[in-house]
C-alpha cells in the first residue's frame, strides 16, 4: 500500500513556515523523520546517486537517504585512506563514515550505490569494509538495448535482494504507489525550477536550490513545494505579484541581486548540500543562475515514471533512471539534447561548467560542452574547476565578473 | 577630463594616467605589491601624479583592475583584469586578435574580437608554474637578479628539461640539476621553455594571429622566442607591457564618466 510509504507529516497544527525557511531547516527535518522512521521500525537505506531508484527501496518499506557528502571538514580524514587526487564528493561523502559525522549514514542499514565513475565504485569498495553494501552494475553504453535490458535485470536482482532482507513483498501495487509519489516529487520540484523561464526570475538560483531534500517523499516536504509554487508562480503569467517578492527579498536579502541580472546555465557536477560555494559566488558576481543542468537541478526530475508506457513497474523504472545524462555514460548524447533544450527554454546569456577536481568524466567531456555552447548555442562558456576548499573564491570571483563583462559588453555592442 | 587605471597586481601595483581627449599617455609609475594594498596604490598614484606634473584634482574618474581592484578604496569603480587587459591591448595594437599576459601569479590568454571587445579567455591561476613567481623562485635559486635571468637563457647550448607542474617541484628538480652540473644558462633556458609550454596548453588550439604578449614576464628576454617555438607563431611586445591593464582601466574610466553624464 503507497500510505505505509508515505510517513504522516511532521509538521505541527497551525501557521506553517514560510518554504524557504522550513528548507532551510531541512536536514533538521529529515532528522526528524528518519528518528521516526526508525523508531517505527523502517530501515535506513543511504544512496549516493541519482541512479539509484528510490522507488524500489521506497516499496521496501525502507527510506533512502542521499548520503553525498558536501564539507570540506570531512576530507582530511578520507585521505588517510584515500588519495589525494580524487573529486571532493567522493572524498567528503567516504570522511563521514571514517568520522562517524553523519548521523544518516551511522543510522544506515545498507548503503546502495552503483558503478558510476571509478573513484565511486572503488571508493564503495572501501565503504563496504564496515558498511553493509550493495552495488548495482550500471552499463554505460546508454543507447545500447541490451544494456538497458541488463540494467533491468540488475533492477530485478535489487527488488528480490530487498525483498529478503526486510521480509518484505515488492508488489507491483507497492512499486505503484512509490512511483505515484516520486513522480509527484519530481512534478513539483519541475514546476518550481520553471519559475525561472520568468524574465527576471521570482526567486534566485540558490534559492532554488534550497527546494530540495536528502529524504524523498515527505509529504510535509511536498506541502512546501506546493507553498512555494503558490508563493512565487505569477498570478497573471507575466512577472510575480508585488507582495511575494517583497517577502523573498525579506528572507533572503543576502542573495538577491539588483537587476537586471546576467542570465546563466550552470551544467556539470552536482552542488550537494554545503557545497553550494560556486552558486553563491556566480550570483554574487550579479548573475542569476535560472536553469541547473546538473544532478541537484533539474538532470534527475526532467523524466517521469511513465506506467503508461510501460506497464511493468520496474522496467519503467529502469527506462527513467537509466536515461539519466550523466558523464560516465559513452557516448552521452542525451547531455546534450537536454543541454539544447534547457538553452532554449531558460534562454541563458552565458554557460557556465562546474567540474570538481579530479571528476575525470565530466572534465573530459567539457570539450564537448564547450563547443556545443559555443559553436552552436553561440553563448560564451566559462569551466570552473575547483574543490569545496574556499581557497580559490577570489579567483573564482574574478573569472565570474570577467565573463558577465564580456556578457554584458555583448550585449550592449 | 584625465584619467586613471591601478592595476593592483598580485606581485606590483600599476598607475597609468591617460587624456582621453588627445589619447595620450601622461605618466606611469609602478611599485612591488605588499601588505597595506590601499596604502601603497594610493602612495603610487600621488607619486605618479607629482612626477607627470599633474594636480591629483586635475585627475577624474579611477578605475581599478586586478587581484586588488577591491582594496584600492579611492577608485570609482572596479572592472576585472580581462577586460582591462583588452581594452589597453586594443589601444595600443588594434589588430591584436589574441592576448598572453604572464603576470607575477597567473598567466591569461585572451581571444578579441574586432573592437577589442574580450571574446574568450582562459586563466591558469591554480598553479604558479605558468607565472612570473617561478621565474622569482629560479632567480633565486640560481643566485642571479630576475633582472638578468633572461639575459643568462641566452647562453643555453641546450635547454634544460623541467617537467614539474609545480614551482616548489620544480626547485627542487631545478636543484637536481645543478647537482649534475647543469649550466645555470640551460636551467633559465628550460624554465622559460616550460612557462612558454604551460601557457600554450590554456590556450588550447585557439591562437588567433596577431598574438600581443603583455605582463611582467614580457620584459623577460629569451621569454619571446620560447612562447613563439611553443605557439608556432610570432608574438609581439607591446610599449609598456607591463602597463596594459591599467592602460585599459584609464580608457575604460573615461569611458564610463562619458556614458554616465550622457556624452
Amino acid at each position: 500500500m503507497a500510505d505505509d510509504i508515505c510517513q504522516p507529516s511532521p509538521v505541527v497544527g497551525g501557521e506553517l513556515p514560510d518554504p524557504l525557511a522550513w528548507f532551510g531547516s531541512m536536514i533538521d527535518h529529515c532528522y526528524d523523520f528518519a528518528e521516526g522512521a526508525r523508531a517505527e521500525g523502517r530501515p535506513i537505506v543511504g544512496i549516493m546517486c541519482e541512479f539509484t531508484p528510490r522507488e524500489i527501496i521506497l516499496a521496501a518499506g525502507a527510506v533512502p537517504v542521499c548520503l553525498c557528502g558536501g564539507s570540506a571538514a570531512t576530507i582530511p580524514a578520507a585521505e588517510q585512506l584515500l588519495p589525494a587526487n580524487l573529486c571532493p564528493l567522493i572524498k567528503s561523502t567516504f570522511g563521514y563514515q571514517v568520522t562517524g559525522k553523519n548521523p544518516f549514514l551511522n543510522w544506515a542499514d545498507l548503503v546502495v550505490a552503483e558503478t558510476t565513475c571509478d573513484g565511486k565504485k572503488k571508493m564503495f569498495e572501501l565503504l563496504g569494509e564496515s558498511k553493509p553494501m550493495y552495488v548495482l552494475e550500471l552499463p554505460q553504453k546508454a543507447e545500447e538495448s541490451d544494456a538497458f535490458e541488463h540494467w533491468v535485470l540488475e533492477l530485478r536482482k535489487f527488488q528480490q535482494f530487498l525483498a529478503n532482507r526486510y521480509e518484505v513483498d515488492i508488489t507491483d501495487q507497492r512499486l505503484g504507489g512509490a512511483i505515484e509519489l516520486m513522480n509527484r516529487e519530481r512534478r513539483l520540484r519541475r514546476q518550481l525550477a520553471d519559475l525561472m523561464v520568468a524574465e527576471p526570475p521570482p526567486i534566485t538560483g540558490r534559492q532554488l536550490l534550497e527546494f530540495k531534500s536528502i529524504i524523498s517523499g515527505i509529504e510535509a516536504d511536498l506541502a512546501q513545494y506546493e507553498r512555494a509554487l503558490a508563493l512565487y508562480r505569477p498570478a497573471d503569467g507575466r512577472t510575480a505579484p508585488e507582495q511575494d517578492s517583497t517577502r523573498l527579498t525579506h528572507h533572503a536579502s543576502r542573495i538577491t541581486q539588483p537587476p537586471p541580472a546576467v542570465r546563466v546555465l550552470l551544467t556539470g557536477v552536482p552542488l550537494v548540500h554545503g557545497a553550494e560555494r560556486v552558486l553563491e559566488l556566480i550570483e554574487g558576481c550579479g548573475a542569476v543562475v535560472v536553469c541547473m543542468e546538473n544532478c541537484t537541478g533539474l538532470k534527475p526530475i526532467l523524466e517521469d515514471v511513465d506506467l503508461k508506457a510501460e506497464p511493468d513497474p520496474i522496467r519503467a523504472i529502469g527506462k527513467k533512471y537509466y536515461h539519466l545524462p550523466c558523464s560516465v555514460m559513452t557516448p552521452n548524447p542525451r547531455r546534450f539534447e537536454t543541454l539544447r533544450g534547457l538553452a532554449a527554454k531558460f534562454r541563458p546569456q552565458c554557460v557556465i561548467e562546474l567540474v570538481w577536481q579530479a571528476c575525470l568524466t565530466y572534465d573530459v567531456e567539457s570539450w564537448k560542452v564547450r563547443k556545443l555552447v559555443e559553436e552552436e548555442l553561440e553563448l560564451p562558456y566559462l569551466k570552473i574547476t575547483t574543490d569545496y576548499s574556499p581557497s580559490d573564491s577570489a579567483r573564482i570571483t574574478g573569472r565570474v565578473e570577467a565573463l558577465l563583462e564580456l556578457v554584458r559588453a555583448k550585449h550592449s555592442a | 577630463m584625465i584619467c586613471a587605471g591601478i592595476d593592483a597586481g598580485s606581485r606590483a601595483t600599476k598607475v597609468l594616467l591617460f587624456d582621453p581627449e588627445q589619447a595620450r599617455i601622461l605618466g606611469s609609475g609602478l611599485a612591488d605589491q605588499g601588505v597595506d594594498q590601499h596604502r601603497l596604490a594610493a602612495e603610487l598614484f600621488e607619486r605618479t601624479c607629482c612626477d607627470a606634473q599633474l594636480d591629483r584634482a586635475a585627475v577624474g574618474p579611477i578605475v581599478a583592475t586586478g587581484y586588488g581592484r577591491n582594496a584600492v578604496r579611492f577608485a570609482d569603480t572596479t572592472i576585472t583584469e580581462i577586460t582591462c587587459h583588452a581594452q589597453g591591448v586594443h589601444h595600443l595594437a588594434p589588430d591584436a586578435r589574441t592576448i598572453i599576459e604572464i603576470g607575477g601569479q597567473d598567466s591569461k590568454f585572451i581571444v578579441l574580437e574586432n573592437g577589442g571587445r574580450v571574446r574568450d579567455f582562459a586563466m591558469n591561476d591554480r598553479c604558479a608554474a605558468g607565472s612570473g613567481r617561478f621565474l622569482e623562485v629560479v632567480a633565486a635559486r640560481l643566485g642571479v637578479d630576475l633582472s638578468t635571468l633572461g639575459e643568462l637563457s641566452r647562453h643555453s647550448r641546450q635547454a634544460a628539461l623541467i617537467s614539474s607542474m609545480c614551482v616548489v617541484f620544480a626547485e627542487t628538480e631545478i636543484i637536481g640539476l645543478l647537482a649534475e652540473g647543469v649550466a645555470p644558462a640551460d636551467i633559465s633556458a628550460g624554465v622559460q621553455n616550460a612557462i612558454a609550454l604551460r601557457v600554450a596548453a590554456l590556450a588550447g588550439r585557439m591562437v588567433t594571429q596577431p598574438v600581443c604578449f603583455t605582463g611582467g614576464v614580457a620584459l623577460q628576454s629569451g621569454m619571446v622566442r620560447a612562447l613563439e617555438t611553443a605557439l608556432s607563431c610570432a608574438v609581439v611586445v607591446p610599449s609598456l607591457p607591463q602597463y596594459t591593464g591599467a592602460l585599459g582601466a584609464a580608457i575604460l574610466a573615461s569611458r564610463q564618466s562619458r556614458a554616465q553624464s550622457g556624452l
